[in-house]
Order: structure tokens, then C-alpha cells, then sequence
């Protein structure tokens, strides 16, 4: 049927459209400018990946696709395909209520067809949204009525349109043809229920009704949180490129004033759109150990904190760009307590359907209270001064770091110059005496193997890791220099580490500054040793049940999930458990990451508590959790020990198992 | 209020030192040197104060060998206004080193004179005392906080079990115990102005000092006894027999009971 805009109505429809559209308009250029405020930064690079990310995340809905919210994902998928198959339909219904343009395939009956089906399934999600914000009542969602809004005006763009599609076919179902014509199987059904005679009626009604609802959408969306599905298809595909592992550099550090951020402008255009793109969802709340645990960090809050901040002072800052004092801003003088809170385990990162990057902003928070104030806590500092004093977190001597290889036959690269692999032991294999049984492991493996590897003893200092995450970019860069020109001296090609963090930073954070290394952790390694049946593992050893505990730096942040698992499933007697479904992705951080190891916890519980209750909850029947990670390894102690079940439960590093049945020959 | 803290620069804490191969000095190659800790209280002791009041003026000095020059950035980058560098061999004794400071005190003239208690790597505890005798001013020791009334300073000392608080009229000499807050970490604009800094450079004959020769001389130094392993007790059921033995190793062996 042709659109109820003949004459007059065809102008009133102009008008009403150009009017939404100038406010529409409007209200996003003022975002826009306020985004300006941030600092700039550059998002550009490798497009094809970003296009790719487009397809995946924003077409694809990839990322809200994930456990446990697979019910809650495919709803909003059904919602957001369906916007955007009744996006073109609107379109159209717009082109050709003006001026007769019609929009390809919209005269479909394969169209028809489409729109109807969604049109419902729309429908149906809206009622189940609806039921989960007044019933079901999730934890940790913002129940604004906002959301009522946003849900009823979709109901209402699906009823109307089920409506007039209805009216159409009723006022036209006795002309010459029209039966033989597929209807589109809803709106079909019914049709029976309108007249031949009130057709046009109502369909001139719910058209209109529909028609004005869309500009009203439009109008109202940039106010509200609902603007992601604006923002979100630049917010993904300005993602950042970097390795999730790796913080941004702060480049010329010697040469700036002023290090990380304390108020809106400090943070980049990017950070501030996230801003503007959150959902409010409250995934990445959801999945938070320190929030879970009773701290006051919530990662949400930190993203709209920001932006309300954004909101409300911004516009003061577009009138006096040197308005300094108009921005007290500082939830970083007021809250440092969440923002120590995090250990970085980038479970929020992880669970954010549209890719805001919620630990930079607290690490530019930090960077500010630890660089701009020397306001990091006392035990902060501490491990601050440890690592600048004596090459390590814990302060304990520089020329001892190497003495756990004594006696072992282990050669420095001093005395092994050409060896394959250095093997970076890193400061809690060094020195802790738990952790030191690991590096020994590994030794041992490496050794069975025949793989050709050296340490560098006392040449070798903490890889920054504690630092940077604590905000102290600089002392991190004098770590990481130092680093770089002992392995460049050694001509060091290939680096293995047993550490995540060792392995995170040398492989990710180290080519910031030049220091280009193939680097892999030992799991990989050793998943590749059994493979190519370089080592050999017996039996003997009494059968036992082994959770896993993914360690963050090791899955999260670089997606290694599957090679420790192959290992412990390879080694003879080993029965792997899994601590589900806090596990994989949705691993539980041990509390010790982003610098966590070296504070006081003092709010809540502790996390690493938590995660040994998590463990015990599974029931497996598990004698031993294996992680590959020191810090894990540490807390994981701890925890067992807390929690008084150390005699039922041990944690292992998975290298010791493999360890305990090389075969001796 | 005008402050001058003197500093000595010492092997750090985290360093394990070696005994040298005279046998009565320490291995210097490949150590850290860091602020003696006692001396980095009494610089963020006088730091809170300029916290409190920016018209606080915060001077550091310390006599010592080039190397010092390092501990005397460190305290610019935390915040102090001023340092100077007395060069002066590691061999130059306590008493000649309070009199090159008492030479800086007198051309400065501050309120408060700072020092820690004792420098931590031969924990003499010399040059403070001497200093304040040189000078001819008061001295007070075991200070954890300072806080300035009419007429002279407020002056808190650490006792078994407490702390006494005295009075004294400027200027005083100030032997630091503890500050309140653990010494502060330099912000990176502190530590970048700090390079930039110029640190002014005398010599003990500019001071007008002559070392004269050592009044005590190091004989002989020596690591302390390696550790010997522990020894394990198995405990095969009878318990009481067990404590028995450990009581007989305790007072025959080990000879603490």
C-alpha cells in the first residue's frame, strides 16, 4: 500500500523528519565536542583487523555471545539483528513517505517475510527484558527508567508496525492478485481481525504512529544510554590494537610534565567514548574479584563515573579551555582506595560486550596518584623502592638472585654464550623459596629435553611488571632498559619464562621500547617438547585429580588456555578438574596481579580466599590445583592455608608434575 | 622555619656486603647505595613540616665521597629545596665530618639541624652529638616528630613504652629516630627537577677543616658464621619421649635452657 502522505502530510513528514534529525544532530555534535576534550590519540592502525572487529563484535555480536549470559545474548543479538533488518524498512518507510523513493528489496515478499519474523522475536525480547528488570531483578543492573523507556518505545515500533503491515494486507486482500501473494505468516494472521473497510484507516494510524515514534527514538537516543548502538560501531572498531596484555607507553617520559589522568582531559577521546558506550550492563562488575570480594572498586562505576564527570564538567571546559580550577575532578584524590583495588585480572575487559578498556583507565588513574603525587600505598612504595634498590619487589639482595641454580649445572649466559633459549627466571622463581622448586622444574625439563638454554643470574632484574601496573611507568621503563640491553648484549634471540607476568611484558610490553624477542612460557614449550617426544614422562607415581587454575596473564591476557590443560592431561596418573565455571575465560584471579601481591588487603575478603571456596565448591575430588604461575602459586598457598585445608589439597605448578615423572635414564 | 638535614649515603639495605680483601673494609664494586635510613626519616620529618607550611625551607648536605651526590638528588627529588656536596674521602672520620657540617650549618643558619640517629652502616652515632657540640647548640635524640611553638620547637622522643615530649629554643640539633609517615616516594616531575638541579660542590679546606689523623681505627671485619641447617626431630608416636630430647638438645647443644 502506498504511504498516508499525500499532499500536506508528505511536507508535515518532512518538517517532523528534518526537525529529528537537527536534534539528533545537535545533541550529538555536543558529544562529540566534549569527546575533543580528551587527549588525542592515535586508533587507526591495521584497519583490517578494526573491519574485521566490526563484523565480528558489532554484526556478529561476538562478545555478547558469552558464558553465562548466552540467554541475555541472544535476546539482545534478536533486538539488535532485528534493528538493524527494521532500520532499512524505516528508512524506507521515510524515503517514500517524502518523496516516493523506495529502498531495494523492501517490496519483497522475502522482506516481508523477514521483518514480520523479527518484528515478533523483537517483541518476545522485549517482554523478557522487561520481565528480567521487574522480576528477575539481576544483581548489579542499573534499574533506571530509562530502560522502561527504551523497551516500551521498541514494543511500541513493533506493535505498530505488526499493525499497519496487518491493515495493509486487510485493505487490500480482495484486490485482483493479492491472494495468490505470499503474506508475511504474523501480520497475515492477523489481518482477518481489520475489516476490509477500516484498513486504510488503520493502517494510516499505526503508520503514522510508527513514523513519529522512530523520530521520537531518534531524539531521545543520544541522551540516554542507548546511544551504544550509535557508539559502539566506533568504539569497537577504535579498539585498541595493543596486545590486551600490555599497557599503552607513555612515550619522551623524560620530557613530559604531567603523567597520567586525574581529571577528563587527561584521559584520551577514546577512554571518553567508552564512555558514552556503555550499556550499563554490569558484566564487567558482574565478573569482578575485588568487587566480589567486598572492595569498594565496581569497574562500571569507574567508566560512568568518568563520563558523568565528562557530562557535567565538560561543558565548562568547551566555554574556558584554560579552566583549571573548574575541574576538581579527582575521583583520583577522593577514591584511591578502588582504584587499588584492581588486580588488573581483566575480567571486566573480558566480559565487556562492546570492548571498553576499563584497565587503562585505572592504570592512568594510578599513574597520576604514583608519578604526579607519589601517592601509592606505603607497601607500594615499598616494593617500589625494593625493585629500584635491588631489582626485585622483595628486597632481598641483588647478587643472590641467581643462587637457586647453584649446584644445578645450570650455565649463566656468561658461560654459555651460545645457548638456544634464556631462561628469565624472574624474582619469585629467584628468590622465593616455594617458587624456586618451580624454576628448578623447569630446569629439569629443560635439561631431559636437551634444550639448549642459559640463565642470567644476578645480570637478570624484576621485569617491571609490579611497577607499571602500580602506575610507575617510569621506574617501569629504567627496568625494561636495563632488561633490553643485558639481552641485546647477550645477543638473546629466544626467552622462555615460567612466570605469566615475565611473559606478558617481555612479549608484549618490551617491543614499545625496542626489545624484540621470541618469548614463550614454559607450558607452551613443554606441550611442544611432548609432542615432538623430546621428553619422555612415566607412570609410577600414585594416580591423582588435578584442578586448573588459569592463571590471568596466561589466559585472559594472552589467551593461553588450552596448551597447560594438554599438559596436565599428558602427564600419566593426572585426571584434570576444572573449577566451573569460574574457569577459562572466566578464570577467578588469585588476588595477586596488577601489584596486589605486594599491598595490604585489608577490605572485604580476601580474594585469594575466595578462590580456594570456589575450588573446594567444585567438589572434583582434587588432591592438588595446578597453576603456572608463581603469584598464583603464592596466594594459592596462602588460601589453602587459611582455609585449613592444606593437608587435603596442594597447589602445584603444572611444571612440577611433569617434573616428578620425567623419566630418569 | 628553615631546616638543614645531613645525610650520609650507605650501601643499601637490600645489598649483601662482602668483606674486602684488606679484612677491614668493605667490597664497594657493584653495590647500591642508597640515603642511610635514619637520615630519610629525618628528611620526610622535615618534609611534612613544608607540607604544612610551603614557607619551610628544607636543606640537605652530606659529606662524602662523589658518589654521594646521588643520595643528595634523591632528597631533591622528594622535595628538599637545596643541597650541597662536601667532598671528602669514605676515610675522613666522624669528628673532622661534624666539623665540615658544622662549617655548612654556620653559613646557612638554620632553625633545626637534622641527622639520624646513627648512619646504618656502622651505626656509630657519632656525628650528630659532635655536631651539636661543635656548634654550641642543644641536642635531642630519639626524635619520631617535631612541631614548632613560640619561642623554639616541641620535640618528641621515643621512650620504652611511650614518649617524652620536650621543648627547645632554636636552634637545635635533632637526632631523628622515626617519622610518622614512611619517607615519601619522589613524583616523577620531583625526580625530573631534581636532575636538573644544581648541586654546589665544596672541599674540607674550603670549610676550612684539615682531617687530622683517625682517633679510631677498623682492625678487622668479618662476615657473621654461616648458618648452620636445623636439625629435625622425627616424631614417631611417642611424644613424650620426643620432648625429652628436645629438651636435652636445648640445654646440652643449643645450651638456651
Amino acid at each position: 500500500m502506498s504511504p498516508p502522505t499525500q499532499g500536506i502530510w508528505a511536507i508535515v513528514l518532512l518538517v517532523l523528519t528534518i526537525a529529528a534529525a537537527a536534534v539528533f544532530g545537535y545533541r550529538v555534535l555536543g558529544l562529540y565536542r566534549l569527546l575533543r576534550l580528551g587527549r588525542d590519540e592515535s586508533r587507526v592502525d591495521q584497519p583490517w583487523r578494526r573491519l574485521r572487529d566490526e563484523i565480528v563484535v558489532y554484526l556478529g555480536q561476538r562478545k555478547l555471545l558469552k558464558r553465562p549470559y548466552y540467554i541475555r545474548g541472544v535476546g539482545h543479538a534478536l533486538i539488535f539483528w532485528g534493528f538493524l533488518v527494521i532500520t532499512w524498512g524505516s528508512a524506507d518507510l521515510l524515503l517514500r513517505g517524502i518523496v516516493g523513493w523506495q529502498l531495494p528489496f523492501t517490496d519483497t515478499a522475502a522482506y516481508a517475510w523477514i521483518l514480520d519474523v523479527f518484528a515478533v522475536a523483537v517483541l518476545v525480547s522485549v517482554v523478557v527484558a522487561v520481565f528480567r528488570r521487574a522480576v528477575l531483578r539481576p544483581p548489579r543492573m542499573h534499574r533506571v527508567p530509562e530502560g522502561y523507556v527504551i523497551l516500551t518505545l521498541i514494543g511500541f515500533l513493533m506493535l505498530t508496525l505488526l499493525v499497519f503491515e496487518s491493515a495493509a494486507i486487510a485493505a487490500t486482500r480482495d484486490e485482483l492478485g493479492q491472494l495468490l501473494r505470499v503474506f508475511p505468516p504474523v501480520a497475515a494472521a492477523l489481518a482477518p481481525l481489520i475489516s476490509t473497510a477500516a484498513g486504510p484507516a488503520i493502517f494510516a494510524g499505526a503508520w503514522w504512529a510508527h513514523v513519529v515514534t522512530i523520530l521520537a527514538f531518534a531524539v531521545y537516543l543520544p541522551r540516554t544510554k542507548h546511544l551504544h548502538i550509535v557508539t559502539t560501531l566506533p568504539n569497537v572498531f577504535f579498539r585498541s590494537s595493543r596486545p590486551r596484555g600490555a599497557l599503552q607507553l607513555i612515550d619522551d617520559i623524560e620530557n613530559k610534565e604531567t603523567f597520567g589522568a586525574a581529571n577528563v582531559r587527561d584521559f584520551s577521546w577514546k577512554q571518553l567514548l567508552d564512555g558514552y558506550t556503555c550499556t550499563e550492563c554490569g558484566r564487567c562488575s558482574d565478573n569482578c574479584p575485588a568487587l566480589a570480594t567486598g572492595k569498594t572498586l565496581d569497574p562500571q562505576k569507574i567508566v560512568l563515573d568518568i563520563r558523568d564527570q565528562l557530562l557535567r564538567e565538560g561543558p565548562k571546559l568547551l566555554a574556558d579551555a584554560k579552566a583549571e580550577t573548574t575541574a576538581p575532578a579527582h575521583w583520583v584524590a577522593t577514591k584511591p582506595d578502588e582504584l587499588w583495588a584492581c588486580t588488573t585480572c581483566a575480567a571486566c575487559v573480558e566480559a565487556c560486550p562492546v570492548t571498553i578498556e576499563h584497565i587503562d583507565k585505572i592504570v592512568d588513574m594510578r599513574r597520576s596518584l604514583t608519578l604526579m603525587e607519589g601517592a601509592a600505598p606505603p607497601e607500594a612504595q615499598r616494593a617500589m623502592t625494593n625493585i629500584e634498590r635491588a631489582g626485585n619487589p622483595w628486597g632481598e639482595a641483588r647478587a643472590t638472585r641467581g643462587d637457586w641454580a647453584e649446584g644445578l649445572g645450570i650455565p649463566t649466559f656468561a658461560e654459555k654464550p651460545d645457548a638456544e633459549y634464556l631462561y628469565f627466571v624472574g624474582c619469585a622463581a629467584s628468590y622465593d623459596r616455594r617458587n624456586q622448586r618451580v624454576a628448578r622444574a623447569l630446569a629439569s625439563i629443560l635439561k631431559s629435553a636437551g634444550v639448549s638454554f642459559a640463565i642470567l643470574g644476578a645480570a637478570e632484574t624484576c621485569n617491571g611488571d609490579p611497577a607499571r601496573r602500580m602506575g610507575n611507568e617510569y621506574l617501569f621503563q629504567l627496568q625494561a632498559q636495563q632488561n633490553i640491553e643485558t639481552l641485546n648484549a647477550a645477543a638473546v634471540k629466544k626467552v622462555i619464562t615460567s612466570c605469566p607476568h615475565c611473559f606478558n611484558t617481555i612479549a608484549n610490553e618490551y617491543p614499545q621500547l625496542g626489545g624484540n624477542y621470541e618469548v614463550v612460557h614454559a607450558l607452551p614449550l613443554v606441550k611442544k617438547l611432548l609432542a615432538e617426544k623430546k621428553l619422555t614422562l612415566t607412570g609410577g607415581a600414585a594416580a591423582e585429580i588435578v584442578a586448573y587454575h588459569d592463571p590471568c596473564y596466561l589466559g585472559r591476557h594472552n589467551g593461553i588456555y588450552d596448551a597447560p590443560r594438554d599438559v596436565l592431561d599428558a602427564v600419566p596418573g593426572v585426571t584434570r578438574a576444572e573449577i566451573a565455571p569460574h574457569n577459562r575465560e572466566r578464570g577467578f584471579c588469585c588476588g595477586a596481579g596488577g601489584g596486589r601481591m605486594w599491598m595490604e588487603e585489608k577490605m572485604g575478603q580476601r580474594v585469594n580466599h575466595r578462590r580456594v571456596d570456589q575450588l573446594l565448591a567444585t567438589k572434583s575430588g582434587a588432591t592438588k590445583v595446578a597453576s603456572g604461575c608463581p603469584y598464583c602459586l603464592i596466594m594459592l598457598e596462602e588460601g589453602v592455608g587459611a582455609k585449613g585445608v592444606q593437608e587435603s589439597i596442594k597447589p602445584v605448578d603444572v611444571l612440577e608434575l611433569v617434573a616428578a615423572r620425567l623419566e630418569t635414564s | 622555619m628553615k631546616f638543614l638535614v645531613c645525610l650520609k649515603q650507605v650501601p643499601d639495605s637490600t645489598v649483601r656486603v662482602k668483606v674486602a680483601a684488606d679484612g677491614k673494609s668493605i667490597a664497594t664494586d657493584g653495590i647500591t647505595w642508597s640515603i642511610s635510613p635514619y637520615d630519610e626519616y629525618a628528611i620526610e620529618l622535615a618534609l611534612e613540616h613544608k607540607d604544612g607550611d610551603p614557607s619551610t625551607t628544607v636543606s640537605v648536605v652530606t659529606v662524602g665521597p662523589a658518589r654521594s651526590r646521588d643520595a643528595l638528588r634523591q632528597a631533591l627529588a622528594m622535595g628538599c629545596d637545596d643541597a650541597t656536596l662536601v667532598t671528602a674521602a669514605d676515610t675522613v672520620g666522624g669528628l673532622d665530618v661534624a666539623k665540615a657540617l658544622a662549617a655548612v650549618v654556620k653559613e646557612a643558619k638554620p632553625d633545626v639541624v637534622l641527622c639520624g640517629k646513627q648512619a646504618s652502616d656502622d651505626d656509630q652515632g657519632l656525628v650528630g652529638p659532635a655536631l651539636a657540640e661543635a656548634l654550641g647548640w642543644p641536642h635531642v635524640g630519639m626524635l619520631t616528630k617535631i612541631a614548632a611553638v613560640a619561642d623554639g620547637v616541641e620535640l618528641w622522643r621515643e621512650i620504652e613504652g611511650g614518649h617524652e615530649v620536650w621543648t627547645a629554643p632554636t636552634p637545635v640539633v635533632g637526632l631523628v629516630h622515626k617519622s610518622a609517615k614512611e619517607p615519601r616516594y619522589p613524583s616523577l616531575p620531583g625526580i625530573m627537577k631534581a636532575k636538573k638541579k644544581e648541586i654546589p660542590e665544596k672541599d674540607l679546606a674550603a670549610l676550612g677543616v684539615t682531617p687530622g689523623a683517625p682517633r679510631a681505627e677498623v682492625v678487622a671485619m668479618e662476615p657473621p658464621p654461616q648458618r648452620g641447617g636445623g636439625k629435625i626431630l622425627k616424631a614417631d608416636g611417642d611424644v613424650k619421649a620426643l620432648a625429652a630430647e628436645l629438651a636435652r638438645l636445648l640445654h646440652e647443644e643449643a645450651k638456651v635452657l
